[in-house]
């Protein structure tokens, strides 16, 4: 069953079209990952979806139900430029936003989430007192706070330390286990590769890929080489069929072209250095992001 | 409704629960009534320095005159009857005969003198003041000051010589002054009000005396509030919008809450501070004037008008301001609007005195039916002693009623799309714009 459904949905700003005639279906319950480079529609979607922008044309449908100007209780919204009011308490805050989502128990809950999230001790100081990690966190609790059956989150893990992130993506599947559906927006590909159900790209405000991870790795095939050498990218230098390499400093993600001969590849490689990693595989999400989003760049070419 | 009434509790404490309200709530009327208290103090507290004032007789009759007037006064007509403290300045008066050949070198020097502060002024009187007649040119009293339309002595001068001069002239028509005793006492006028009868009791209620605090403080005083309760809670949603737009609290809260919720919970925020605030005021006011034997001059009548005016006042200056403020990027945008979105505030300020003094006439009448001004220049006409017709106020009433409905109406369509748009200037073409095509 699909929770929201857009259909053929186009908005434009002026001359400017930032999403044009996109339809997208998110099943209950799963995580959705929105990728695609700055710019490309990700939040005027998001928004879209909120009721914040009403499209200029096409439907959106959120649990069977046509869109209308009625703001709808049982959606957490973390946008990506977070917004607290600084002189209010951390509790106020959290009850403000509970009360306007309709909240109940909500000093319970509170206390629950502030204890979970390491902010217990702030309960009582001011917004304005807190860093920017702890500024967040908090709006990402006032986003759930609710438990709501769909939750927004555009770029949820921006700014976070490697801790708090875990906490982060433990509370958001912890929220899928009680079944509610994730829709989160991330440029960190990694993450939307181990977290993601399904994956829609977003590119000049057309979709671009939707699917799963493997259905759309699938469609590129078996066109790359995950290398691990002695000498690093210089043991590449010269040797044909490679179109493109993605350097991550001990390690190579190596794009082949069409014609491309493995084992030639290979022993070229061997011939110049010692390798300790040589895999053939699918394309990395970080990877068919950049092989969509800027073509003609040749990373770490040496 | 339930969304904006939990908006409008936040915004009320977030205004109500801090120092700076408490602050403000004392502050403002001190300064608002700043100059009836300094003119309070100043009349207890008269200015006593000596006065030195040179006098040229250009007529040779007035010195003596002056010089015994001035020192019975000097002796006897400057102190407080009852305590025997003195209450009024002593006149120290310096003869000079007047420089024929030269009145200009001697009018600069005596001037010098008054601007080095030897003297406080110089009196020249004429040479025909003993008998003032068609030639203008010689029966002057010329009083020279640096201040002279404000300085009062110059009427002691007008009052010795002009009291003097007619005793002079009776006397040369040899009437017996048993006969000419009193011939100029006169009566001076009181102003009354009018006599009414209860409508509840049947109550004969005499006329009472009209005064100062009748005719001019009470309807200043509602002029005052409404202007502090538009600029404490109205006028500052300007501000606070931009800044929420800016800090991104706006699309925070929209995810929850329509355009129309979050623009009405401020306006409805300000509008209850407001309240409070009037509350305070017109109750403190009101226990001043009983104490003070004015309770009859603020009626209940004329206070729920305040109220339902202030009510609509508020919603429609505020709506304005929050749609205003969700137009603005930076703070440099915000000083541009904010004159021009407060005219309707200030200008009846301009007007109040024409209003005070002529509340039925064509200005006060016009101006009260133009809704933007017609809750503060209603009030003033209602304030006053003088009566107008309720169809006046109730016609106002409507049209403050739909032209509220109008800005709420507009400044929804302009918050709605300006909010969340970044970057564009708040143009007049802009806001046509976003009122009519989103």
């Amino acid at each position: 069953m699909n929770i929201i459904e857009l259909r053929n949905i186009t908005k434009t700003f002026g001359s400017v079209v930032a999403v044009n005639d996109l339809s997208l279906v998110v099943p209950k319950g799963s995580i959705y990952g929105f990728i695609g480079p700055n710019g490309s529609g990700k939040t005027t979607t998001i928004r879209m979806i909120m009721k914040i922008f009403f499209a200029d044309s096409g439907t959106i449908h959120i649990d069977g139900n046509n869109h209308t100007d009625q703001r709808l209780s049982n959606i957490g919204y973390l946008p990506e430029e977070r917004g607290l009011y600084k002189k209010m308490k951390v509790k106020d805050v959290l009850m403000f936003h509970g009360e306007l989502n309709g909240g109940t128990n909500l000093p319970e809950k509170i206390n629950k989430w502030l204890a979970h999230f390491d902010l217990a001790e702030y309960a009582n100081k001011k917004v304005e007192t807190l860093s920017k990690g702890m500024k967040q966190k908090l709006q990402f609790i006032a986003t759930i706070l609710n438990d709501p059956e769909i939750i927004i989150l555009d770029e949820p893990f921006g700014g976070l330390d490697p801790v708090n992130a875990e906490l982060l993506k433990d509370a958001i599947l912890d929220m899928q286990k009680r079944g509610a559906t994730i829709i989160f927006s991330t440029h960190d590909m990694n993450m939307a590769e181990k977290m993601c159900d399904q994956i829609f790209m977003i590119y000049k405000g057309k979709k671009v890929l939707d699917g799963t991870l493997q259905s759309i790795q699938n469609k590129f095939g078996s066109d790359t080489i995950m290398l691990q050498t002695e000498l690093g990218p210089e043991a590449l230098e010269g040797i044909d069929g490679i179109e493109r390499i993605n350097n991550y400093g001990k390690q190579q993600e190596i794009k082949l072209s069409p014609d491309a001969d493995t084992q030639k590849i290979l022993t070229q490689v061997m011939k110049k250095t010692s390798v300790s990693k040589f895999e053939i595989t699918k394309p990395s999400l970080n990877d068919i992001f950049i092989r969509i989003a800027a073509p003609e760049r040749k990373e770490g070419r040496s | 409704m339930n969304k904006i009434w939990i908006l409008f509790k936040r915004e009320y404490k977030a205004a109500v629960k801090t120092k700076g309200f408490i602050i403000t709530l004392i502050i403002v009327p001190i300064m608002m009534g700043g100059s009836f208290v300094v003119m309070m103090l100043t009349d207890d507290n008269q200015d006593i320095d000596d006065k030195h004032i040179v006098v040229m007789d250009y007529s040779g009759e007035v010195n003596e005159l002056l010089t015994e007037a001035s020192q019975e006064r000097n002796e006897t007509g400057i102190f407080n009857q009852e305590t025997g403290e003195q209450v009024e300045p002593k006149y120290i008066l310096e003869f000079v005969e007047p420089d024929l050949e030269n009145p200009f070198e001697q009018q600069l020097e005596l001037s010098d003198r008054i601007r080095s502060k030897e003297l406080i002024a110089f009196v020249e009187v004429g040479k025909n003041v003993m008998a003032p007649g068609p030639d203008t040119e010689e029966d002057f009293i010329k009083y020279y000051s640096e201040h002279s339309f404000m300085d009062n002595m110059r009427y002691w001068f007008s009052d010795v010589i002009g009291n003097y001069s007619r005793q002079k002239r009776i006397e040369a028509l040899n009437l017996d002054p048993e006969l000419t005793k009193g011939l100029f006492d006169w009566v001076n006028i009181e102003g009354m009000g009018l006599v009414d009868v209860d409508k509840k009791t049947g109550e004969q209620q005499a006329a009472e005396k009209s005064n100062e605090f009748q005719s001019f403080i009470v309807p200043y005083i509602f002029v005052m509030l409404m202007f502090m309760m538009t600029m404490m809670s109205a006028a500052p949603l300007l501000t606070s919008v931009m800044e929420e737009k800016n800090e991104k609290i706006a699309e925070v809260l929209l995810g929850t809450i329509t355009p129309f919720e979050f623009m009405m919970g401020k306006v409805f925020g300000g509008l209850g501070v407001s309240l409070t605030t009037a509350a305070v005021y017109i109750a403190g006011g009101v226990m001043i004037a009983s104490n003070a034997g004015y309770a009859s001059l603020i009626s209940t009548n004329l206070l729920i008008w305040f109220f339902v005016y202030v009510i609509f006042f508020v919603i429609m200056v505020g709506s304005g301001m929050a749609a205003l403020g969700s137009t603005c990027n930076d703070n440099k945008d915000a000083q541009s609007l904010q004159f021009p979105a407060m005219l309707p505030i200030i200008l009846p300020l301009f007007v109040i005195v024409p209003i005070i003094q002529n509340p039925t006439g064509s200005l006060a009448t016009t101006l009260s039916f133009i809704p933007p001004f017609t809750p503060t220049i209603m009030m003033v006409r209602m304030a006053t002693p003088v009566s107008i017709p309720i169809w006046q106020p109730v016609l106002g009433l409507a049209l403050v009623i739909l032209f509220t409905v109008f800005t709420v109406w507009l400044g929804a369509r302009i918050f709605r799309t300006a909010i969340l748009i970044q970057g564009q200037k708040p143009s007049f073409n802009n806001l046509i714009k976003y009122a009519f095509k989103g």
